[in-house]
Order: C-alpha cells, then structure tokens, then sequence
C-alpha cells in the first residue's frame, strides 16, 4: 500500500457527495462502560435540561454519545422515513447539511408541505420566534424534532413544551465547547429513545470511558 | 432446535432472533444477579498496562486533548503503519491508516464506505452480528459462509467460491474468529486471496484477536501477501491486545484513497476519535509488548482449565486456537441454547452466550468467555455441572 498511488479500492456511490473533511484544528476508566453511558453523566443531561429548559425526563432516555455529530447522525439515519425531508434554517443547516447528505436525504428551509418532513431540526441559535412558527406548521404532521442545544445558548424556549409534539422531541446536547477533543454528547428524550440508543450502539458500542469520566467532572464542577 | 421453555421470559423471548439485542438482554438479566459470573462479554478483565494509563495521565497533564484530525492524531498512524509493517508484513504507511472508535466503528465505516445498496458480502457464519447491522446499514446484503465444528471453524476456500455471485463486493474474515477461536490458517487464506483476484473482489480481514493465537497456530495476514494490498482492507484495534476496551481505540489499514474516504464519512457520522484515547493507543503500540505475552500466558492457562471443565462434562467444543472463547456444543442438554443461556443465569448464575447471539443457525451453542479470574472460572464451572448434567439426563 505504500507507494504507488494507483493503488485504490472502490468506493461507494455515497462517497461521492462528501466534502473533504476539515483539517487538523489543533498541532496536535479502561474498559467497556454501560453501552447508554454511565449514569451520574446521563444524570446530569437530565438535570441540565431541567434546569434550562423546565424538562422532566428520565436518565433512561439519554444516550451518551461520540459528540453531537454522532447525535445528529444517529437521529436522521433512524427517524427520516423514505422519501421524507430534512428542514433546518439556512443558518443552521451547516450543522445537519453533511450527515443529510451522506444519507441522501434532501434539506429543505421551507415547509411547503408538512406531510414531506420527517425531521425539523432547530437550534438554541434559531429565535424563539422562528421555533414556534415551524413548530405550529408541522404540530399536526408525524415528523420529529431535534433540538440542538451545542449550538447557540440556551434561550428557555424548548419544543418539547409543545403540547402536541412531545414524544417527537429529540434533546441533542455536548460538551465539546469545553472538551472539544473529548467527543461527548448526548441525545435525550422522546418515544424514540431506545431506538436511537440501539443504533449508537451499533456504530460505536459505547462513548469513551475516560473522556465521559471527565465530562461528568466538568459538569459536576 | 427449537425455543420450546415456556418460562423463558417474554423480553427474552421478544429479541431471540435477533443476536445483537439478545446479547445485551441477557446482560441486562445478569445485573440483577450481584453474585452471577459473567462469562459473556467480550471484555478482558485485565488491568490495563501501566505504562499506558501513565501516558493517558501525561497527556491530560500537559493538555493534549485538543480535536484530533478526522483520520487520528499523525504521531498515532505513524506507529500504526510501522507496526502493520513489521509485525503484519502490510506495506503500509501512515496515510493508510485511519483511528477510529473502537473496532465496532471501523466496521460501521468500512461498510458506509464499501458498499452501494444491493452489494453482497461473504461473511463466515457463525459471525459476531454486529457485521450484520454495519452491512444492513450500509444497504447491502449479508451472504452466510457455512463453516462447521469438524473442520475447527476454518473457512473452506471452496464454500467462499460457492457463495460469489455478480453482486458480490467483499469477503469478511475474522481470524482469530468471535464466536468460535478459530482462524483461517495461512493455506486456506492463500487460497481465498487467490479467488479474491480471481473474481476482483475486496477482502476485509478483522484482526482484532491477533495477538491471542495458541501454540502450535500462528497468526497470518492475508493482506501481506502478493497482490493483495491493493484489494485488503485490515482492522483491527487496541482493546483486546491490551485491555483497554474503554478507550475506545481502533484502526483501519486500506489503499489511501479508501482511507481518505473514510475520514470523510468519520467527518460526518462521529467526528475524529477522543484524543486522549489516541495518545493512551499511542503509548501502547510503542512502548514494551510484554503485557502482551504475560496476557497469553494468563488467558493460556484459562483456556486449559476451562477446556478440561467441559471434559468433564462430557461437552464438546471446537479446538479455541485463538481468541477468548469456548464454541461449545450443547444439543447433549436436549434444550436449545438460549433456554439453557437463561437457565444457567437463573438456576446458576452463570452468564454465557448462546450460540444464536451469534446467527440463527446456532441453537446448539454456547460461546464460554474465558475472561474471568481461573478462581472465578472453576467457580463458573462449579455451577455449571449440575445443571448441565441434568438436562443431559433428561434429554
């Protein structure tokens, strides 16, 4: 493999419609923990989304995961349906457009049609105002809600609170702002909890021992 | 055989079929047991080697633990591609290498990257079914290699050849094999690269147990020989060689452009593995390899009292030539394996795997773990008898 640059494998088609990834940003417990994370860490997910947001949720609806980019991945891959779209404003959508994209899934920033939508994804940065008003377009439609607290500060207003999309409110949340070389996040709440947890644990069994020890004492301090 | 027991459990019961979920219930079950033995999981119980934790502690200290690039830290693949050389023969170097998170991710990878939806991948059953979801989600399709207890779990040339259609893409090898401790010995893989050429297919060759291959058994990798770098994705990972499952810490060696390639969907699906991982994986393939031999010896000497358990009761097993199991048959119970798994655990606080946790097609089975204490393990075995010996009796 060494050497000659004609050495290549083929690639599949999906492959194709990635941009490269980013450049280095930087110069630069040992064993297996629970495949959901540990608890104290998914305790504090819980407490943090009480205390923000007002949330009553369990630690047996948080998944610990590899940051929040495995956390939107997970979520799209298992909750967009065939033929189902992804909404996200213009400015946020950079934070769901690549993981969409590999999955072949379409991005869309309007609702034209809310039965289309398998997945509306919002941010802490998008403004109350906007949230609603997307929220009141699909409240009567199937689709799910990611709410992406690593992006923006949290503002108190929480889609969660909608009456009619409560069990459709999936929390994403990280602490890479703080550890960002750490890769931890979370995915919290909604009737498709188990799934998504499911599905982490295929693609990574479980988050990294040592680096959720360091996030529960970051969070805990 | 079939699931007959009428208490075995509905939760049970509700994701027999399904190898990935059951292995994970039937671990959910053994935590309401303080006093089971777990004889399940794949995780060695070692301590991680010293010098490694000293070199995760250094690096915390001396704040390494910034984002790493998407394909690992490139101190880290350096000493990747130098060990692939010199103890794999792969020409290999560093731009071939990608770290991910954990081997469980390098597969995820390999198969998003590999395959379009439709293309087939042979795979040696019984198999780990984790393969079977990171094909699923990649939308190919999971082609079943028989492979059988006379022939020690070796993979048959002919039976791989059998298997090839016009949509086939790849051959999966896992040698030292999970569930079974068998490899596929260098004859036969010689003979598989051959077909491998012959048919232009790419072959995956999970290496993860390597370092676990008991006398008089070597370990080989097929990507070594000629003309099989451009067509050999290796996998492989710290966890098992050096006991530090939590870390997190696999690899992949492939052709650049594949590699390159995955660091794209890496960018995407998970970002770049924890750093602080990297310089702990770092530590380790750098720094002195004798954890590595006094873990042989350790888990050598569990093999030997675990197989002379199963003598004693009369169970057959398929010859462990690596790895960390027991491929034990258990049709002389008359019961199909996940009643006795769940019988074990209840009557006996015992945790193993059935065979169906490794394909539909083992009902017949157990998978025994050897990574437990030999204290613990003829404690295991304590336990064990009766229970077997009773179904046997009734069988």
């Amino acid at each position: 493999m060494n050497g000659p640059q004609q050495l290549a494998l083929p690639l599949a088609s999906r492959v194709a419609l990635l941009a490269d990834p980013p450049a280095s940003t930087t110069e630069s417990q040992a064993h297996y923990t629970d495949r959901p994370g540990i608890l104290p860490l998914r305790k504090q997910a819980v407490d943090w989304l009480g205390k923000h947001y007002g949330l009553e949720l369990s630690a047996d609806e948080v998944t610990i995961t590899c940051g929040a980019t495995e956390a939107r991945f997970v979520s799209l891959k298992q909750l967009v349906g065939p033929g189902k779209r992804v909404f996200a404003f213009s400015g946020s959508s950079e934070h769901i457009q690549p993981a969409a994209t590999l999955l072949g899934q379409t991005l869309t920033h309007e609702i034209d049609d809310p039965s289309t939508i398998g997945v509306v994804y919002l941010t802490s940065a998008d403004t109350p105002e906007q949230v609603q008003q997307v929220l009141n377009q699909v409240e009567s439609s199937d689709c799910w809600v990611l709410w992406d607290t690593s992006v923006g500060e949290p503002t108190g207003t929480h889609p969660a609170h909608h009456p009619s999309l409560n069990n459709r409110v999936i929390s994403i949340g990280s602490f890479s702002n703080v550890l960002p070389g750490w890769r931890v996040g979370w995915i919290a709440g909604s009737k498709a909890a188990n799934k998504l947890r499911a599905y982490k644990q295929s693609m990574t069994i479980c988050s990294t021992s040592i680096s959720q020890w360091a996030a529960l004492g970051l969070a805990e301090s | 055989m079939s699931l007959t027991n009428p208490n075995i459990p509905e939760d049970v019961r509700a994701v027999a079929a399904n190898g990935t979920q059951l292995r994970y219930k039937l671990m959910e079950l053994t935590a309401q047991y303080p006093d089971a033995i777990a004889l399940g999981r794949g995780d060695p119980d070692l301590a991680t080697p010293a010098h490694i934790i000293q070199a995760t502690e250094t690096a915390i200290r001396q704040q390494r633990t910034g984002l790493s690039p998407v394909a690992g830290l490139p101190e880290l693949r350096q000493a990747v591609a130098q060990k692939l050389r010199s103890d794999n023969g792969l020409p290999a170097d560093a731009e071939n290498v990608i770290i991910t998170t954990g081997g469980q991710e390098a597969l995820f990878l390999i198969m998003q990257v590999l395959l379009d939806p439709g293309d087939e991948v042979l795979v040696p059953d019984p198999r780990y079914t984790s393969y079977d979801e990171a094909i699923d989600s990649a939308g190919g399709k999971i082609v079943l290699v028989p492979t059988d207890h006379a022939d020690a779990f070796n993979l048959r040339p002919e039976a791989v050849e059998a298997a090839i259609t016009p949509r086939t893409k790849a051959i999966l090898l896992i040698t030292p094999s999970n569930p079974t401790s068998g490899i596929v010995t260098e004859e036969r893989l010689r003979e598989i690269a051959a077909i491998a050429v012959r048919h232009n297919l790419v072959v995956i060759s999970d290496e993860i147990y390597e370092k676990f291959v008991y006398s008089p058994w070597k370990h080989f990798s097929i990507g070594s020989l000629p003309d099989m770098a451009e067509r050999t994705i290796t996998l492989n990972g710290f966890s098992k060689s050096y006991a530090m499952t939590g870390f997190r810490g696999g690899y992949v060696s492939a052709p650049r452009n594949f590699i390159e390639a995955m660091a794209k969907v890496k960018a995407v699906t998970t970002g770049p593995a924890a750093t602080i991982s990297q310089w702990a994986a770092h530590a380790a393939v750098t720094g002195p390899q004798d954890a590595i031999a006094d873990f042989h010896r350790i888990y050598s000497e569990r093999r030997q009292l675990m197989m002379d358990g199963l003598h004693k009761m009369h169970l057959d097993f398929s010859e462990p030539r690596g790895a960390f199991f027991l491929w034990t048959n258990s049709t002389p119970t008359g019961i199909h394996a996940t009643e006795l798994s769940y019988l074990l655990l209840k009557e006996g606080r015992v945790l193993i795997f059935p065979g169906t946790g490794f394909g539909e097609n083992w009902g017949g089975y157990l998978r025994i773990s050897i990574l437990q204490s030999t204290d613990l393990l003829q404690e295991a075995l304590t336990r064990m008898e009766p229970i077997i010996a009773r179904y046997r009796a009734t069988a």
